[in-house]
């Protein structure tokens, strides 16, 4: 059957390819080379957990970077008032997040388009100011306001959070691939292209998009986590920066929204582009990226991706 | 009654108008167009800038300058919506509040290239003069301000209700393929809807540029207010951006005045988050719901 | 044997009464017509049955359960389906897929046996030709037949059709009658709103005829047919 021969070609080049980028700490010696491969693979993971949620189901969501920050948060508080572990805490992050985002999402996800987007939006920059200000108001010292929270330095080299990652972002990678397979991915494809005549055909579309948003702020905990301990030291204005919300959409925009390569394929892109031009146009960096996105809406509006998904006729890509 | 609060309400009533005055525009272009622009508060940027520049090179009182501003704004708008915004008016909306948002950086950013991270501001004679009496503060530009929001508002419906440009875009909002086929051109209607919501925008940028910091990156602050005033107001219902901005205004100077300054950002965004979840269509209920 | 009754059902809008205290019963292997003209209430009150909006009063009863106020995709999954007056096919998906989210989600299946039901609908409707199609690229009467084959898909026992041959000329409205009749002898039990009246007088058993949101007759074909109440909602009063 046509499935089955698609599933063996899939992987027949993954598992290669998840082993070729596995070993590349060992075959450079480049510091710089480790470093930004890291963080194609960090952005991967982040516009993939941006993929799952928005993507598949079309549900704009403008405030993700809230539950990256959320695990930050944790990780933070975990290692430097509790003098716990690192990956304990990594692990918590998720978990937080995702406690989190179960209450939240519950009442959020019954808003459509716009609204949803604005509401996201603005839990988003609501926690900000609560991380921002709650220490001063309640006179307490908890997140530490606009000082931040400086972590333990780790001892570790690039290489340790290059494997931190990576094995954050494989599984969001295969939670792709789960969705593009399963009866969950169906139903978040069927909300996105008709929920009226999913809810009657017998999705219970409420469970599946909270499944979704649940499962994207889980991995986001994580990821938050992980940065905190890699950078030592976050902020409010960082940890829910709006910026990191920006990339997440664009490199899913780019690659295309609702598909297993898009993340991969926008990250890598964008990333790389970032890191050639920001070395290069500082200054023109945002007005590049504004332009990209403009550029990307009006000729790709499918990104990469979704345009050959469509033009070729392939699926599961 | 205590002074502290007459101040803070009366802060709150004339903050109020001002965030109706630049939230009119934002109504305007969602409730035609189905659009979120987010690139809304560049265009009260602009006008802001619009009037700094004409102000420092020819001594123009910010007041004179507004139908300077205005033009420009209308053209640009008019020009963004035709030969870009138009492109996707058929997609799902998501892609025009994305691609608005890459307007927004794109024209954030070159400000900023061109005129710099400093904060500028306009004094004239009259900046920081107040009308004082009973123990209260009020400023005169505010006040000026106050009563412009409400002729815009004015004007706009008069504009809507009573002429025939208005009256296609009324009724290209209400349905577009009628509209279409009883001759109306819906691009050309889009094109001159966005660019009055600019003009509006541009308007709102040079009332405020007597009272406020200008600098290029002062726009996502506007674009966020405007969207809980009209959120708050309801949607694409326009007398609306008066409500809302009473309330936020309101809400504000009030946790301001007696808890702090802080606060009341996150009080906006917390009063917003809630309204979606619980009222989307507004605190008098007539706006549009997704 | 009744297998879905409506007693009292109404629904109100604000001041808007959409639906008047309709009762009627379905009866198992049954298929029942509703007509009336545009506006009588019909859509409105299939989206009460299937959860869409709860009604403002009265009860639904499912093969003996009260499904007033459940959700719709729980009605559909306790076998009650609907298909669309107009269609929303998931379009980018091709025939198959949109016939396997119901199986998968409906009809509570795993992924394999899903796609051994989809491929079983799909033949049953005669679509087989079209099912690696995408659903946007197919042609008005097979659109419709992949409505139904959704429905089935969910294993439903009951159907609900709203105006499902709207479209059709008159050599398609016969298949879609062939159809019918064997969805109706594999077991199902069907209500179906029509404005063609020779296809609705033609398949139905019992008809109840509705008006302003309210049920003004009900019986045979024939005795509906002759109805006074039921002339003057169509054709107005005689001037005599």
């Amino acid at each position: 059957m046509h499935q089955i021969s698609t599933a063996k070609t899939f992987w027949l080049f993954f598992i290669p390819a998840c082993i070729a980028v596995a070993l590349i700490p060992l075959f450079t010696s480049s510091e710089y080379t480790l470093r930004v491969s890291a963080l194609v693979i960090f952005w991967i993971g982040m516009s993939g957990c941006w993929n799952i949620m928005s993507g598949y189901t079309g549900y704009i969501d403008f405030g993700p970077v809230v539950y990256f920050g959320i695990g930050s948060y944790t990780t933070a508080i975990c290692m430097t008032r509790f003098g716990a572990l690192f990956l304990p805490s990594a692990i918590l992050s998720g978990v937080v997040s995702a406690l989190i985002a179960l209450p939240i999402g519950i009442p959020t996800l019954r808003l459509r388009g716009a609204y949803f987007a604005i509401a996201t939006f603005a839990f988003a920059e609501t926690m900000k100011q609560v991380a921002l200000e709650f220490d001063r108001t309640f006179g307490v010292k908890f997140f530490e306001g606009s000082h931040g929270i400086t972590l333990p330095i780790s001892g570790h080299d690039n290489m340790f959070f290059f494997y931190c990652v990576f094995a954050v972002t494989l599984a969001i990678v295969l939670v792709h691939y789960a969705i593009e397979h399963s009866k969950f991915g169906y139903g978040l494809k069927a909300i996105h292209e008709a929920e009226a005549s999913a809810e009657i055909a017998g999705v219970n579309t409420t469970g599946v998009k909270l499944r979704a948003y649940v499962t994207s702020a889980f991995f986001l905990g994580i990821l938050g986590g992980i940065e905190a301990y890699w950078i030592t030291y976050i902020t409010p204005a960082d940890a829910f920066s709006v910026q990191k919300t920006v990339q997440m959409v664009i490199m899913t925009l780019l690659g295309g929204m609702g598909t297993f390569l898009g993340p991969i394929v926008g990250a890598s892109f964008f990333t790389l582009l970032s890191e050639v031009l920001g070395t290069k146009f500082v200054e023109y960096y945002l007005i590049m990226v504004g332009a990209v996105i403009i550029g990307i809406i009006l000729v790709l509006p499918s990104g990469i991706i979704g345009t050959l998904k469509a033009r070729k006729g392939i699926r599961f890509i | 009654m205590d002074t502290v609060l007459i101040q803070a309400i009366i802060n709150g009533l004339l903050l109020g108008g001002v965030y109706a005055a630049y939230s009119a525009g934002f109504s305007l272009i969602f409730g035609v167009m189905g659009v979120v622009n987010l690139a809304h508060g560049e265009l009260i940027m602009l006008g802001a800038f619009t009037s700094y520049w004409l102000f420092v090179w020819f001594n123009m009182d910010p007041y004179i300058t507004i139908p300077f501003s205005m033009a420009a704004l209308f053209v640009f708008g008019y020009i963004i919506q035709k030969y870009i915004i138009n492109r996707v008016i058929e997609l799902p909306h998501i892609m025009s509040y994305i691609l608005t948002f890459g307007i927004h950086l794109m024209v954030a950013n070159t400000a900023l290239q061109l005129w710099t991270h400093d904060f500028r501001t306009i004094t004239t004679s009259y900046s920081g003069a107040n009308a004082a009496f009973w123990g209260l503060n009020i400023p005169y530009a505010r006040l000026i301000t106050f009563f412009l929001a409400l002729v815009i508002i004015g004007a706009l419906w008069f504009f809507m209700s009573r002429t025939e440009t208005g009256r296609a875009i009324r009724a290209t909002s209400m349905d577009k393929e009628v509209a279409r086929i009883m001759g109306v051109n819906i691009r050309e209607i889009y094109a001159i809807t966005f660019g009055i919501g600019a003009a509006i925008s541009g308007l709102a940028g040079t009332l405020i540029s007597p009272f406020v910091i200008i600098f290029p990156e002062m726009g996502l602050n506007y674009t966020i207010i405007a969207f809980c005033v009209v959120v708050l107001g309801g949607m694409g219902y326009m007398p609306g951006a008066l409500w809302g901005g009473v309330i936020l205004g309101l809400a504000q100077s009030l946790t301001a005045a007696y808890l702090s300054a802080g606060i009341s950002v996150a009080t906006t965004f917390l009063i917003l988050f809630f309204m979606l979840i619980f009222r989307p269509a507004g605190i008098v209920g007539k706006g549009l719901v997704a | 044997m009744t297998i879905l009754e409506c007693k009292n059902v109404s629904k109100n809008f604000g001041a808007l009464a959409a639906v008047q205290a309709v009762s009627f019963t379905l009866n198992r292997g049954e298929i029942l017509g509703m007509i009336g003209p545009n506006g009588a209430g019909k859509t409105t009150l299939f989206n009460c049955i299937v959860g869409i909006h709860p009604p403002s009063n009265g009860r639904v009863i499912l093969d003996g359960t009260d499904i007033a106020g459940f959700k719709p995709y729980t009605i559909c999954r306790m076998g009650l389906a609907k298909t669309s007056q107009i269609m929303e096919p998931f379009r980018t998906m091709s025939v198959f897929e949109n016939v396997l989210i119901g199986a998968l989600h409906g009809g509570q299946m795993s992924m394999k046996e899903a796609r051994t039901e989809t491929d079983r609908v799909i033949g049953f409707v005669g679509l087989t030709q079209h099912s690696h199609k995408p659903s946007a690229a197919i042609s008005v009467p097979a659109r419709r037949r992949l409505e139904l084959a959704r429905a089935l898909a969910t294993g439903a026992k009951v159907l609900l059709l709203d105006e499902n041959m709207a479209g059709l000329n008159p050599f398609e409205i016969d298949e879609a009658l062939e159809l019918l009749r064997k969805i109706r002898d594999s077991g199902k039990s069907i209500v179906v709103v029509e404005h063609i009246m020779r296809a609705v007088m033609g398949i139905s058993d019992r008809l109840i005829v509705l008006n302003y949101g309210a049920k003004i007759a009900e019986g045979t074909p024939e005795v509906v047919a002759n109805n006074e109440d039921v002339i003057e909602a169509y054709l107005g009063r005689k001037a005599s």
